[in-house]
């Protein structure tokens, strides 16, 4: 990589070109670059949205090159945390980074006036946006595919929905299709800087310098992801195939995190969307697996007249909008994805926060007056649909309150003890056990990808291990993922990826890396991600586990103080080395 | 030597991965990336999934070549086109003459990318989408 930054200034309309490869030959590219980026150009202490709050892209060396190596991942301070914002996104925004000849991109300022940014290979202008205010992020897709695809180019979109131009803490940045840099945030962040959304293309494309060894490399590749069981599994069901099994072994978020068994799983299953709902798989450009899944929602929104939407569904988010809100049936979780999708914002925190909302006007923390007459109970949808419906408006203070946060609005209303959120956000779908709340604590993003908690819980049923030995396996997972998100590769391929694989591919590239000097790069951007959360005034030690996790069964058994306490002192040693 | 075909057989299989522009720039081109490749996956603009394969018809009367105007391209033996870079304007009137669209454009060296029909594209679909075929009856144009 020749490490190409491409730094565009908003408020001044102008952009710059830098080459800096030794910032990628000591961090390789995609987070751990990034994370390096966000100390060069962001302020700890800052606003997350103000003008000179940066938003940084970045890919890595393998990006575009090999299969699978999809995701482009997002640098920013969060809204929602207020510390480490990083999201990763697929679809075609790798491929055109690459093709542009870009491997960074930096964004700072703020525009004048909404505003659109179009990159092609070096150059970069920003248009007006004023004619698509406040439209879907569907719609701003169309809209721009067509105005800026007209050359018959391959280009990728990036634009936030109406939820990001109201800087919704949990509004997201869509991406082509229906990829999202999801969480934390970053739609508001964009929202911020006047910029509605980015179009990328470019024509570069990369002689080989060692063809018989890059191709050698990429057929092992691709006889893995196309021949793998694990890869076989996010194409067949995808990722919702989790549903029923997480079902059984009390691990499926169910009501708000009260139970983990849901009645109603089976009618919400990945076998059920699939027989039923299923129109396509789709893929992330340079993807073989395609673990894109579309579903059809077909309405008749008068008699004998039918509109027919395609929403895509993953675990996530039939977790989010269906068992969390007690919702049995695909189409009213379709219904609700449509509605999320449209406004763009993160399924995951709205579905939390809707949860949140309903356990507390069941308890009367909020009253009808606050709900403007709407009566919340888990189960009813169409109650749930008036209620985005009203946030989507900013019907009064407390709907615009909700789009903010089950941390914020509890803070403000009350029902903090069942606000499920760590750190301030809001947590994947998994009531596996305490790896998976170490997980939600301690990890960077705290994602349910930040390493693998959940899968440790649940390997814990048919093999008890050590809590030492199960924290240590935490710690060594969530460092390797710093290898595989600076390549930039799906996690999904993460079994495809070994590190001799990598070395193999690093070297056809002519990338000078050996084994410990990626696992030198693993330990460190770790570490570094950890001082850049702590300079915002992340403290481990006081970020806590909301009370009403204490109380309820997980997959194995019963969270204990004690236990959680020593788990996050071994961790934050172990992360040490 | 015998003639040979690319087809798309299954359009409605094709996921949009791309990989077999990614095969055609590197397999045929030796180089990374989708930019060399003469095929063309078009994803329609908010039609979600629904994709339209562009591959060269191998033509026993080929309009590209026919709108050449330097002889740059021109009619291979048995259908198709062959190009003497040397001659090539870069005038883009073989690329408008293509009405599928199946001809692609070279935007860095400035030149058509014609087919040979090789079929490295078909070995690396996972879904079929792609067929080499022998005979032009072979082929299903579905």
């Amino acid at each position: 990589m020749n490490g190409a930054i491409m730094h565009v200034d908003l408020t001044t309309g102008t952009h710059r070109l830098l080459d800096d490869p030794e910032l990628f030959g000591e961090f390789l590219g995609g987070t751990a670059v990034a994370t390096e980026l966000l100390f060069r150009h962001g302020d700890p202490q800052g606003d997350p949205l103000a003008p000179e709050s940066p938003v940084i892209f970045a890919i890595g060396p393998f990006s575009s090159l090999f299969p699978v190596a999809t995701k482009t991942v997002a640098m920013f301070k969060s809204p929602l945390s207020g510390e480490l914002g990083e999201s990763h996104a697929g679809g075609r925004m790798a491929m055109s980074l690459h093709e542009a000849g870009i491997d960074a991109l930096v964004i700072t300022g703020r525009a004048d006036t909404l505003s659109y940014l179009v990159i092609e290979n070096d150059s970069a202008e920003l248009k007006s946006a004023s004619t698509f205010r406040e439209q879907s992020a569907a719609a701003t897709e169309r809209i721009l595919r067509e105005a800026e695809g007209k050359s018959g180019r391959k280009v990728s979109i990036l634009r936030i929905g109406p939820a990001g131009e109201r800087l919704s803490p949990m509004a997201c940045a869509t991406v082509d299709g229906s990829r999202h840099f999801g969480r934390l945030g970053l739609g508001a962040v964009l929202g911020s800087k006047n910029l509605k959304a980015i179009v990328i293309s470019g024509t570069r494309t990369l002689p080989l310098a060692r063809p018989k060894e890059f191709k050698a490399v990429y057929d092992t590749l691709y006889d893995r992801v196309v021949k793998s069981k694990e890869m076989k599994k996010y194409h067949d069901l995808g990722t919702p195939a989790n549903v029923r099994p997480l079902s059984l072994i009390r691990g499926l978020p169910t009501r708000n995190f009260s139970q983990g068994n849901f009645e109603g799983s089976e009618a919400i299953s990945g076998e059920r969307f699939a027989k039923d709902f299923l129109v396509q798989h789709t893929a992330c450009a340079h993807c073989q697996c395609g673990c894109i899944h579309m579903a059809e929602l077909r309405e008749e929104f008068a008699p004998y007249h039918y509109s027919t939407n395609r929403v895509s569904y993953d675990y996530e988010l039939i977790y989010a909008m269906g068992s969390m809100l007690s919702l049995s049936s695909p189409e009213d979780i379709l219904k609700l994805l449509l509605f999320t999708e449209k406004q763009g914002w993160d399924a995951i925190s709205l579905g939390c926060t809707l949860a949140w909302a309903t356990e507390s006007f069941l308890h009367g923390v909020l009253s009808l007056d606050d709900t403007g007459g709407v009566s919340l109970s888990f189960g009813d949808c169409a109650a749930y649909l008036e209620v985005l419906e009203r946030m989507a408006k900013g019907a009064n203070e407390f709907y615009r309150d909700l789009e903010k946060g089950c941390a914020f609005c509890a803070k403000k209303r009350g029902g903090l003890e069942w606000a499920i959120q760590y750190g301030g956000v809001e947590p994947g779908g998994y009531m596996t056990g305490e790896n998976f709340a170490v997980t939600c604590l301690l990890g960077v993003r705290h994602s349910h990808l930040d390493d693998n908690g959940y899968s440790i819980d649940q390997n814990l049923l048919n093999a008890p291990k050590p809590l030492e030995e199960q924290v240590r396996a935490q710690v060594k997972e969530a460092r390797w993922r710093m290898v595989l998100n600076s390549l930039v590769i799906c996690l999904f391929a993460r079994g495809v990826y070994d590190e001799e694989i990598i070395l193999q591919g690093l070297d056809a590239l002519g990338a000078q890396w050996d084994a410990g000097k990626l696992r030198e790069l693993a330990a460190k951007a770790l570490l570094r991600k950890h001082e850049w959360k702590r300079l915002c005034g992340f403290d481990p030690a006081a970020v806590v586990v909301p009370d009403k996790m204490y109380s309820v069964q997980t997959s194995t058994g019963m969270i204990d103080r004690e236990s959680l306490r020593k788990r996050i002192h071994l961790y934050l040693e172990e992360m040490k080395g | 030597m015998t003639v040979k075909y690319l087809r798309v057989v299954n359009r409605d299989q094709c996921i949009g991965c791309f990989s077999c522009m990614y095969a055609c720039s590197r397999m045929v081109k030796n180089a990374a990336g989708s930019g060399k490749a003469a095929l063309r996956v078009k994803a329609y603009t908010g039609v979600e999934g629904a994709f339209s394969i562009r591959v060269c018809a191998r033509c026993e009367e080929p309009d590209c070549a026919a709108a050449c105007p330097t002889g740059a391209l021109t009619k291979a033996p048995g259908g198709g086109v062959r190009l003497k870079k040397e001659l090539c304007i870069s005038c883009m009137a073989c690329v408008k003459a293509c009405a599928i669209g199946a001809l692609q454009w070279d935007e860095e060296e400035k030149r058509p990318l014609p087919c040979i029909h090789c079929g490295q594209c078909v070995k690396y679909c996972p879904n079929n989408v792609l067929a080499l075929c022998e005979r032009e009856e072979e082929c299903d144009r579905r």
